[in-house]
């Protein structure tokens, strides 16, 4: 009579439906979208160092061939993933608690809970949305040809089409916008992803908090002085 | 003082539930939150009604059975203090108070404010305990155990088991109950030989009654009237993948 | 009818393992096909369902909260008695019976208390091994304190939340059986009757407490594990469903009820606040180690306590006794609690408690010290009090606090009905007229773990069962009586509450059978108590149905309960013309004011037997000592 061993369950399963093994998975591609975005914000400031600059940079990446073709498709599967199993937490939530409070309050305290926490699903939501527009403006958006070439290969004036749809207050204020709320959604998801992974302990929840919700403040400011700049100075010549 | 309550009255399970409005006047700030319903429960009795249901036992804070959500607050608004053991002096006169049950799916509500908490139960007889029978234990004192290991272990099982945590959680999550056994076992070399089959199974069954899934939001160690860490669900997770990638 | 204790024969040392060596043995197969039943989890019904699951009994457990691990033991505070001896101060398994012994005022079985002590060192052992985290010392090892009546440490604690702790690890083990399909657990059940098929008890009836539905379970054997009943008294430190309506209703089906008088006053509680207070709330023992009790010398003194210099305080413990001082047996600290207040003496807005100071002890080991040995009582007591226990003195009066008292049971707890047990603090056993601090959760554990499953092992053994169903005629009888006693309760629909009745029946007993009781007043409480019945029946008002959760309805049917056996309990105490332990009488004390036994008439157990009509009638079961010399308790 010892314990009752139940049916194993195959390691996907464990990591897919579990409790544990979703988040698991949340955090490991919010911490994995996360270290895109700063990569995405480090590659749009290049643009300050001119749009020769920020061509280039562009044109380096395309020029990486099949190993691009391989990290957008890993990237668009840490998306898939990340919005998958974020929007089924979310849909389990709501199945968890049917009735809900005539009045609810945070503890406050140790609590975690904030506007960020609560609207993770909101947030993310419309990022997701916004990615999908974001990449037709952009991604598939005018291709215009820079004056410069790279070892003899054209290259695509990127930079230009940012001075163009930044001149739209529709795109520069809804750009701005939407890095708000990706602050809001990095504010609770750094500190949260490492607790997801088990990363945290009482000495280090302190730290790894004020640090995320930093790191989140930073990329969001990172990325939203570009349109703002653009549409406030007429951008690079 | 004079308190104004509005309170979630619920004849069944399948019934459906509506706050009623009462005045409880006299109210003494020594008394407990419990007493003023025991004087609200007499005069609702003696005025030929049906008093308002709710569990309580020990009242001094550590069977866990008492329930209240009071203004929104699991175990109302004063940190580790469980509803039987919050006094009305933590209330102003005229005060008028929201009291619900617990909520969520993996409680339904039995009658006004009592609760059905078997999930927990089940969770425990999947997996919380030491396959140890009776009769053939070692001398106690043949494995020494690490004092600092003792005293947090003891943190996690002070656990009440009262099911704030889920009541507070956004998601109606058991983690921070589920992680708090978890851990206390986890932190004892006699809690080692299961460790791994201990936390598949009890994090299963955590799923299978319904409760949500957790997203960090901490709420449940804030109204934890134990104080029980959320260290103890990082711990599960942590004690969950070893066992996920263990060859057993 | 002539109570026969069972006790083996042989030296005392050896009458439990001789018993042991001589058992019937059940075959594994054949405890398969025997069904038990176990009436609560706390320590006592836990520990015996897990084990005699794991033995491979089929196991049915009942309990009234909505979960095993809810039972009043999780409530106990300060820690577990064992004879492990490991602080090396002497203790032995000698020490620990005899202090048991003597502490319980000689009015216990020499032979029962005996085993209690063997069993104390396993009770340790199988407990770590579950991952109860009791408190360790720095190298690792278990630590240990020093509860009342004893001068050596052999208590083991987990923190302030021993019995907490127990309770899990034996829930842990009944949670371990349920998942294997040994043990059916049913929660939220209310036994009200015992069904006696043959002259031996077959099964019971419980109350569904959330359909109302009244259902029969049979088996081959039941064990009552209901615990105490100390609520008779309204306020005590008892969870609010204790009660002693299971053991009530066995005493009806002929079960003895034992020694009802003793009941035990804990010194160090919380003060009583107003007449709204629903129970009472206990500071650990262990408090005594560190704090002073005290009172001014001055009656008319109502300076505030920081201010009142040394010489005008009275410690009035240390200077009574001054070898135990604070620590002395709960009994004698209570009472003297009571004398200082009666004089006029003590403190508060009702002049109803002492301090409990804890100056001095902040000052020689400092603040971090006592916080860490008390600091969850402190904050407790702060929360309910809104006073800071590091600068102002606590206050505490005694309040009930166990019940010594409880259905007659004989060696192998078998009750006056075969096949019905009683164990842990449902039954009278091992505390005499007095139990010791951190013993009662000793012999929850020792019954349920280490005695029950060899003595009823014994008994099924030994018999032959005729299959008994539901059907059987005794369970319809059985049932149709607490139906009847239902609707009865809900048709009166008088004008006062069950509360009402139950504060008033509290007062009685307060007043009467409490800390110290007379002739006059005892008399005064019987016929008191029995007009409050029958007002009870005829004014009562229940609200509600039969047919949903309804407390009020559990409630009425307890204190309907509670009214007889106060009633029992009086009479018991007239009975008793001696003073011992928890049971003080006026007339009978030494000089001093000490209680003064009466061995040569009353070194007996008073057994009641329930009649049909007419009082119960009074059987005596001898106590023989042989092996330690009957004292004067003195504490000097
Ligand atoms: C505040 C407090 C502190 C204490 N501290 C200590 C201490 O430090 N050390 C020590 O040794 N002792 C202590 N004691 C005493 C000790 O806790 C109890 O004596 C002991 O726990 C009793 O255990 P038990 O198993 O006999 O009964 P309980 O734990 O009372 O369990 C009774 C069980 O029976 C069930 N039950 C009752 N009636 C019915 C019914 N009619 N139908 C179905 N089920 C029923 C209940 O639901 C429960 O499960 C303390 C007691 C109190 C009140
Ligand atoms: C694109 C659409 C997105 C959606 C729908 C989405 C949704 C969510 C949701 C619902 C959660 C909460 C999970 C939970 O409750 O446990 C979450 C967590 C998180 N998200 Fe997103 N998100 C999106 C994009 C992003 C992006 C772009 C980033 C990073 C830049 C990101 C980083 C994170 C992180 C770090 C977490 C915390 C993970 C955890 O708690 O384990 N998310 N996301
Ligand atoms: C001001 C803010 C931003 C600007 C100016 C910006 C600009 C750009 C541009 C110019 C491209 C096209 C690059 C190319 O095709 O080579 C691009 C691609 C992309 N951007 Fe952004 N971006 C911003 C914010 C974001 C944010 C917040 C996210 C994520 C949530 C994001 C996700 C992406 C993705 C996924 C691609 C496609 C990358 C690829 O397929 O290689 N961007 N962005
Ligand atoms: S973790 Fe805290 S809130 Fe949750 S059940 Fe345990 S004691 Fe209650
Ligand atoms: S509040 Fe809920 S989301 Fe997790 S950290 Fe606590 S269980
Ligand atoms: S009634 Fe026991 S914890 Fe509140």
């Amino acid at each position: 009579m010892s314990t009752q061993v139940r049916e194993k369950q195959p390691l996907w399963r464990q990591l897919f439906t579990s409790q544990i093994g979703k988040k698991l998975l949340t955090g490991l591609t919010g911490l994995g979208l996360t270290l895109f975005v700063i990569v995405h914000m480090a590659g749009n400031l290049s643009y300050f160092a001119g749009n020769e600059a920020y061509n280039a940079y562009a044109h380096k990446l395309l020029s990486l061939g099949p190993l691009l073709y391989i990290a957008e498709l890993g990237l668009l599967a840490f998306f898939v993933f990340h919005i998958v199993l974020g929007v089924n937490i979310y849909l389990g939530k709501r199945k968890a608690r049917e009735q809900g409070y005539k009045r609810y309050k945070t503890a406050g305290g140790q609590s975690k809970q904030s506007l960020s926490s609560r609207s993770m699903i909101v947030t993310g939501v419309i990022l997701g949305v916004f990615l999908v527009l974001h990449l037709v403006s952009f991604k598939f958006g005018a291709y215009y040809e820079a004056a410069e070439s790279i070892d003899g290969k054209p290259v695509r004036d990127l930079a230009r089409l940012l001075n163009e749809k930044f001149q739209s207050p529709l795109y520069a204020f809804g750009y701005s916008g939407v890095m708000v709320l990706l602050a809001l959604h990095l504010r609770h998801g750094i500190w949260s992803a490492f607790q997801s992974l088990g990363a945290t302990n009482p000495r280090l929840t302190p730290l790894i908090y004020t640090l995320g919700a930093l790191v989140g403040l930073l990329i969001a400011v990172g990325f939203f002085i570009l349109p703002l700049w653009i549409f406030f100075t007429g951008g690079n010549a | 003082m004079t308190i104004y309550l509005n309170v979630w009255r619920q004849e069944g399970p399948d019934k459906p539930g509506r706050f009623e409005t009462y005045t409880v006047p006299d109210v003494s700030p020594d008394m407990s939150f419990l007493e003023m319903f025991d004087v609200l429960n007499e005069q609702l009795t003696l005025e030929g009604k049906e008093p308002v249901e709710f569990d309580h036992d020990c009242r001094e804070g550590i069977c866990g059975s008492c329930n209240m959500v009071i203004n929104g607050q699991a175990h109302g608004p004063n940190a580790r203090t469980a509803t039987c053991q919050l006094h009305m002096r933590s209330f102003k006169d005229g005060d008028t108070l929201f009291v619900e049950p617990w909520r969520a799916s993996a409680f339904p509500v039995i009658k006004d404010l009592v609760v059905d908490r078997d999930a927990f139960d089940r969770i425990m007889e999947a997996g919380g305990y030491v396959s140890v029978n009776t009769g053939n234990a070692p001398d106690a004192n043949s494995i020494p155990i690490d004092k600092v290991a003792a005293d947090s272990a003891m943190d996690y099982a002070a656990c009440i088991g009262c099911g704030a945590c889920v009541a507070a959680c956004p998601n109606a999550s058991a983690s921070l109950f589920v992680g708090a056994k978890l851990a206390h076992l986890s932190l004892l070399p006699q809690g080692q030989p299961e460790r791994n089959r201990r936390v598949v199974n009890m994090v299963h069954q955590m799923k299978e009654e319904g409760f949500g899934d957790c997203s960090n939001h901490a709420e449940c160690e804030a109204v934890c009237p134990k104080g029980i860490s959320i260290a103890g669900i990082a711990a599960m997770r942590r004690d969950y993948v070893k066992a996920m990638l263990a060859a057993d | 009818m002539k109570l026969d204790a069972k006790e083996p024969a042989g030296p005392l040392e050896q009458k439990w393992d001789r018993y042991l060596k001589d058992l019937k043995l059940v075959s594994p197969n054949n405890k398969r096909k025997h069904h038990v039943i176990v009436v609560g989890t706390g320590l006592a019904g836990a520990s015996a369902a897990a084990t005699l699951a794991e033995l491979g009994y089929h196991i049915s457990a009942f309990c009234i909260q909505d979960s095993a691990r809810r039972a009043h033991s999780i409530a106990a505070q300060g820690g577990i008695n064992a004879a492990k001896n490991y602080p090396g101060d002497g203790d032995s398994v000698w020490r620990l019976f005899y202090d048991t012994i003597k502490g319980g005022d000689y009015r216990s079985r020499e032979s029962n208390v005996y085993r209690l002590a063997q069993n104390s060192n396993n009770i340790i052992d199988q407990c770590v091994a579950q991952g109860v985290p009791f408190a360790r010392e720095y190298g690792g090892y278990l630590a240990n304190r020093s509860f009342g009546g004893a001068q050596v440490s052999r208590t083991f604690y987990a923190r302030g939340q021993t019995g907490q702790q127990l309770l899990l690890g034996a829930y842990s083990a009944l949670s371990r059986q349920v998942s294997a399909g040994n043990i059916d657990m049913y929660a939220r059940r209310e036994m009200l009757d015992l069904v006696v098929v043959d002259g031996k008890a077959r099964g019971i009836i419980t109350r569904n407490l959330v359909t109302g539905e009244l259902e029969r379970y049979a088996a081959d054997a039941v064990l009552l594990c209901t615990g105490g009943y100390g609520n008779v008294y309204f306020l005590s430190t008892n969870a609010k469903n204790s009660n002693v309506t299971a053991a009530w209703r066995c005493y009806k089906r002929g079960a003895f009820f034992a020694n009802g008088c003793f009941t035990q006053i804990h010194p160090t509680c919380i003060p009583v606040h107003g007449d709204y207070q629903s129970k009472l709330t206990l500071m650990s023992e262990s408090l005594r180690n560190d704090g002073r009790v005290w009172v001014p010398k001055n009656p008319e003194d109502s300076r505030p306590p920081q201010q009142i210099p040394e010489e005008d305080r009275d410690y009035y413990l240390e200077r009574k006794y001054p070898s135990f001082g604070n620590l002395v047996p709960r009994d004698v600290a209570s009472r003297n609690a009571k004398y200082v207040t009666d004089e006029g003496r003590g403190v508060g807005a009702t002049g109803l408690s002492v301090y409990l100071d804890f100056r001095d002890s902040i000052k020689r080991l400092g603040r971090d010290v006592i916080s860490q040995r008390y600091g969850n009582l402190f904050e407790m007591y702060e929360r309910i009090t809104d006073d800071n226990p590091y600068q102002v003195p606590m206050r505490i009066y005694p309040a009930v606090h166990y019940t010594m008292g409880g259905t007659w049971v004989d060696y192998n707890l078998m009750t006056t009905v075969p096949g019905l047990f009683c164990l842990g603090e449902a039954n009278f056993s091992d505390h005499g007229a007095n139990r010791l601090g951190a013993s009662a959760l000793m012999q929850g554990l020792s019954d349920g773990y280490f005695v029950i499953p060899y003595t009823m092992g014994q008994y099924i053994a030994g018999e032959s069962f005729q299959a008994v169903d539901t059907e059987h005629d005794a369970f319809k009888e059985a049932e149709n009586a607490s139906r009847e006693r239902l609707s009865k309760l809900l048709s009166i629909n008088g004008n006062k509450t069950v509360l009402q009745f139950h504060k008033e029946l509290g007062q009685f007993m307060w007043d009467y059978v409490g800390m110290s009781r007379n002739s006059e007043g005892l008399k005064k409480a019987i016929s008191g108590i029995s007009a409050l019945k029958e007002s009870f029946w005829n004014d009562v008002r229940v609200p509600g149905s039969n047919d949903t959760l309804n407390k009020s309805l559990e409630f009425a049917g307890r204190v309907a309960d509670f009214l007889e056996l106060g009633e029992v309990m009086a009479r018991d105490a007239l009975e008793r013309e001696e003073s011992c332990g928890g049971h003080f009488r006026e007339e009978y004390q030494t000089p001093e004011g000490e209680a003064l036994r009466n061995d040569d008439d009353f070194a007996y157990v008073a057994a009641w037997e329930h009649q049909e009509s007419g009082p119960a009638v009074l059987h005596k079961e001898k106590l023989a000592f042989e092996n330690v010399k009957l004292t004067q308790r003195s504490y000097k």
